[in-house]
């Protein structure tokens, strides 16, 4: 009883626990990332990005994946079983046909989340400029826009106040947000680099600038934009913010 | 008479007067006209005949054109006569007798009500009354806001205390239409004077103008005095008609004392035997209104009776107005939910996302977001988790919630075992819980053998499979098509369509039995297995539902990816809110008034369709129909009716007293009570009561403008010489018309003169 009690305390002190699974849940139910294969330059720079971003999921949170790589064209129908996709690159790319915007356009209002990841490290890369031209024309009358501090994203799981990559081209976040939901995160520092580990367990990319820390802030935002996806502002309510916000002073008391 | 009457040739013995009149239709001028052109043409027509010599001619000439000329002028003027039988009127006065219910407020100090005092007045001046009649017409109206004429002999035992609002102004003017063209000469009016639409010292301008046109005096009766008037009196309540479950509602009571001294009251506001609220007034001898504020908080939810009360003091004048009950109808503000999720997963976010957009809904949510073995690398000052607030949901504020859902949610560690059977209790006394499939749900949470488990639909089997996985179509019960919970569309084909367009599910728990009284709304079936998914259950006053998969949000995106929309993933979710919280419209007996609110006296027409716990209709069966008057529940009425064709019935009811009524329609299927209820108000306004001073002023000023006399009743009090004019009046009972210019000898008088004239002159030598 004891024991319970205690092992009780330290799930609640360290936050919310629970014991490692006792069975598998059904396949359909796990978390999957398909990435966008798109015409012309290369989708798939960063090739164990994705599954090292899963592989971290499911190191660090209660969320269960399904670490297996699957490409699907922008207007393919079973993207609708995939509300998160993911969307790399390092060149630019041939511009999404009129069909294929559509059907990631209603992906993503009805539902769905794509972050795009510009993997070139560079900075106003080609890719840079091939996604702001799909952004533009996904979205006409929303623009794309810098991410506040304040966001969901940035306290979904852990409470982040940097924004980094591999590299840090810019220090922030931009997306799109429609009806109260952001429905599009673009990163320029290359998330995917940072995620990316071999099979045998090596980092395939060294970070450019802040090493470990960058690394490890990278996952931690990687972490958070899924989480985001998964459980949108839950925290921003009103149960959740004293508690925050406090932990948020200590960390910048300023 | 008779002599001018048999020029006619006809019996005119019944005629007594005659009149002779002129055409109106002809303008005054025209006279004059007339008789300067006969004028003109006489001087013309002498001077034509000067050639005759002969003086004789001359003048018989002139003659005939004289007569010519007044016959013309007479069929221009049409005059008739007019035969007429005259008669004297015997002038008339109006008694009339305040039924408004103030007249049965006590005089002091012989405690008895004012109606008393003017039953007993008319009893004992009724030989003057007979007396009256000699000189006069004498008719009786009962008066409040109208006036309703009443024989002599009915005048006092058909006097009856029950109308509910005096407006004497309205009283004059129908009395005044009443008269019209008839010969009033005065006004007898017994009352107390409590006209709350009439100042007392100042009476309305069209009031007193009115007045002023009665022919006669207005002699005023006044019943009771304020002489020793003792009341304590609900006067007024200030409460809006709605509020909102588990939300304060305000309420601002105006209180007025009488002479009841300086004292300490209590105002109680009750609902039902149970007292809500109270409040200490101190009542002072130098003030007579008093307010106070009330606060209270609604714990159920309907048409819900409270009654506020004083205490009655022994010799006050009116009892009633020391309580007063109103109505409010209890809503909910907003659903409260308490979602708990074992994991994030897509099924979870679409739910969250429903519940958070939808505007009913109140939502508390909880996501499990790491385990024991994740390594989340990173100090609890780095992380947004918080602790899992487990005591304070389940054992404090659990009942505050209207639904709980546990999704894919395993309970321990966060849950103490101890605290499930508080889950239980909820529910038991009306809660809602909502199990959704899962690994973590059902068996993979541990429900198995524990007090959540009594209170699903399903009973867990434990095994060694507990998830089926595939494309798993749903199969919508048939049977159980009539379901809120299924009603996506209204029409039952386009339901049914509905429910087959919807994506198959990924997934099933399997392993759950379903439980002896609950309903499998849909199954999915994998080689010639059987599965529930959606199971419902009513467990004593609250419902439970299992959905066993996870992947209902299937149902919203994928189907737009199919080219469909969330619409029924939407309405599916509102179905399931709906009846979990015991929505009013998903109880499967619906009763139904034809009104909200009654007149006394008013025929109540209930309609109630009775449905089985499966939601189909029942025709054929009996059931009880109970009419209660609230808030004591006395039974009005009980009667075994049997439904028609369609499950429905029709029963009307005359509640005959204002109140307050629950109509509750029950069928006992298969061991089990199953009822419906409607509340229904029927009010008699009690306006009279809330200012019941005699109006001493308004009676005086009413005979004062009038010229009549004012009095105080008293009993065996003595009317005789109340005065009215009574000029000679006189009526045509009968008359008749003659024409004197529209007959043949007219017209042949005027031709023969002209004959004859013409014959003359030429004779004479005269063209």
């Amino acid at each position: 009883m004891r024991l319970k009690l205690l092992i009780l305390m330290v799930c609640l002190q360290a936050g919310i626990l629970i014991p490692g699974q006792a069975f598998a849940l059904g396949e359909a139910s796990k978390v999957v990332i398909p990435q966008i294969k798109y015409k012309g330059g290369t989708y798939n720079p960063r090739p164990h990005a994705v599954e090292g971003l899963l592989a971290q999921m499911a190191k660090r949170t209660s969320v269960e994946v399904k670490r297996v790589p699957l490409f699907l064209k922008p207007g393919d129908a079973r993207l609708y079983r995939y509300p998160f996709i993911y969307m790399g690159g390092s060149k630019a790319f041939k511009p999404f046909g009129k069909k294929e915007l559509k059907a990631l356009r209603n992906h993503l209002t009805y539902g769905g989340f794509l972050l795009i990841d510009d993997n070139s490290s560079k900075p106003n890369s080609e890719f840079d400029r091939s996604v702001r031209r799909m952004i533009s024309r996904l979205f006409p009358r929303i623009p794309l826009q810098r991410i506040s501090r304040d966001h969901s994203i940035f306290r979904s799981f852990y409470l982040i106040n940097q924004v980094v990559g591999r590299v840090v081209n810019k220090p922030y976040l931009e997306g799109i947000t429609t009806k109260g939901r952001t429905v599009l995160v673009y990163s320029a520092n290359d998330l995917g680099g940072a995620w990316s580990k071999s099979k045998l367990g090596h980092w395939d990319f060294d970070m450019i600038g802040g090493g470990n820390r960058q690394r490890k802030l990278s996952l931690r935002l990687g972490v958070n934009i899924v989480m985001y996806a998964l459980t949108l502002d839950y925290k921003k309510d009103m149960v959740h913010l004293p508690i925050i916000l406090e932990r948020l002073r200590r960390v910048n008391p300023k | 008479m008779n002599r001018l009457a048999t020029l006619w040739g006809e019996e005119w013995g019944e005629y007594n007067a005659w009149e002779l009149h002129w055409t109106s239709d002809v303008w005054g001028g025209t006279f004059i006209f007339l008789g300067a052109l006969i004028v003109l043409s006489l001087w013309f027509f002498w001077a034509s005949l000067s050639r005759i010599r002969s003086l004789w001619k001359k003048v018989f000439l002139y003659t005939l054109r004289v007569f010519v000329l007044l016959l013309v002028a007479i069929v221009v003027l049409q005059p008739q006569l007019e035969f007429k039988k005259i008669q004297p009127l015997k002038n008339t006065i109006a008694v009339l007798l305040d039924d408004s219910k103030s007249m049965v407020i006590k005089s002091f100090p012989s405690e008895k009500p004012r109606g008393d005092l003017v039953r007993k007045v008319m009893e004992g001046n009724r030989e003057y009354f007979e007396m009256l009649k000699q000189d006069y017409e004498v008719d009786f109206f009962f008066a409040s806001d109208k006036i309703d004429p009443v024989s002599f002999s009915n005048v006092v035992t058909g006097y009856r205390e029950q109308a509910v609002n005096t407006d004497l102004y309205q009283v004059f003017l129908d009395v005044m239409k009443n008269y019209e063209g008839k010969s009033l000469q005065g006004v007898v009016l017994f009352s107390d004077g409590a006209d709350l639409s009439q100042d007392p010292l100042d009476i309305s301008p069209e009031f007193t103008e009115m007045l002023t046109r009665l022919n006669g005096p207005v002699h005023t009766l006044q019943a009771g005095s304020n002489q020793g008037f003792k009341d304590l009196a609900i006067e007024k309540i200030d409460a809006t008609d709605f509020g909102f479950i588990h939300q304060p509602l305000n309420i601002t009571v105006t209180v007025s004392s009488r002479a009841i001294g300086k004292k300490n009251i209590p105002l109680v506001l009750k609902e039902g035997d149970k007292i809500l609220v109270s409040k200490i007034i101190s009542l002072k001898k130098e003030d007579s209104q008093y307010t106070a504020e009330l606060q209270f908080t609604p714990s159920s939810l309907g048409k819900r009776i409270y009654t506020l009360s004083v205490p009655v003091f022994a010799g006050e004048a009116v009892e009633v107005n020391n309580r007063w009950s109103f109505e409010v109808k209890v809503i909910r503000d907003r659903v409260r939910v308490l979602h708990l999720n074992g994991r994030p997963s897509w099924d979870s976010r679409f739910l969250r996302e429903t519940l958070a957009n939808n505007p009913k809904v109140d939502l508390l949510s909880f996501f499990i977001l790491r385990t024991l073995t994740d390594d989340v690398g990173a100090t609890t000052s780095e992380l947004s988790l918080i602790p899992f607030p487990s005591n304070l949901l389940f054992s404090d504020y659990l009942k505050s919630f209207d639904l709980v859902i546990f999704h894919n949610f395993k309970f321990s560690p966060f849950i103490d075992k101890k605290n499930l059977p508080n889950i239980k209790e909820y529910v038991e006394q009306g809660g809602a819980f909502l199990m959704i499939g899962g690994d973590l749900s059902f068996e993979g949470g541990g429900y198995d053998r524990t007090p959540v488990e009594d209170i699903l639909p399903i009973r867990i089997r434990t095994g060694s499979r507990k998830y089926l996985l595939g494309e798993l179509p749903m199969r919508m019960q048939p049977k159980l098509a009539q379901h809120p919970v299924l009603r996506l569309e209204n029409d039952p084909k386009l339901n049914a369509k509905a429910w087959k367009s919807l994506p198959p599910i990924q997934g099933v728990n399997i392993g759950l039995v379903p439980a002896k009284d609950s309903h499998v709304l849909s199954t999915t079936r994998k080689s010639k297995s059987s599965y529930p998914v959606l199971v419902t259950r009513q467990v004593q006053e609250g419902r439970t539902m299992a959905i066993a998969t996870d992947s209902s949000w299937n149902w919203n995106f994928l189907r737009v990816g199919e080219g469909g929309s969330g619409r029924y993933y939407q309405k599916f979710w509102e179905n399931v809110i709906a009846w979990m919280t015991s929505e009013p419209e998903t109880n499967p007996i619906q009763v139904e008034t034809d009104k909200e609110k009654y007149r006394e006296h008013e025929k109540v027409v209930i309609h109630f369709k009775v449905s089985g716990k499966d939601y189909n209709p029942m025709p054929g069966v009996e059931v009880e129909l109970a009419l209660n008057s609230l808030p004591k529940g006395q039974e009005r009425v009980r009667e075994t009716l049997k439904t028609d064709e369609h499950g429905e019935g029709r029963f009307e009811f005359a509640p005959g007293q204002e109140g307050f009524y629950s109509a509750k329609v029950a069928l006992v299927s298969g061991g089990e009570v199953l009822s419906g209820e409607k509340r229904f108000i029927v009010f008699s306004p009690q306006i009279e009561f809330q200012k019941p001073l005699v109006n001493e002023a308004l009676l005086q000023t009413l005979s004062k403008v009038t010229g009549g006399s004012h009095r105080v009743l008293e009993a065996g009090m003595n009317i005789g010489n109340l005065a009215f004019p009574n000029p000679e009046v006189e009526v045509k009972s009968s008359s008749r018309m003659v024409s004197l210019w529209n007959s043949w000898w007219t017209y042949g008088l005027i031709v023969g003169f002209l004959v004859v004239e013409w014959w003359t002159r030429r004779k004479s030598g005269l063209s």
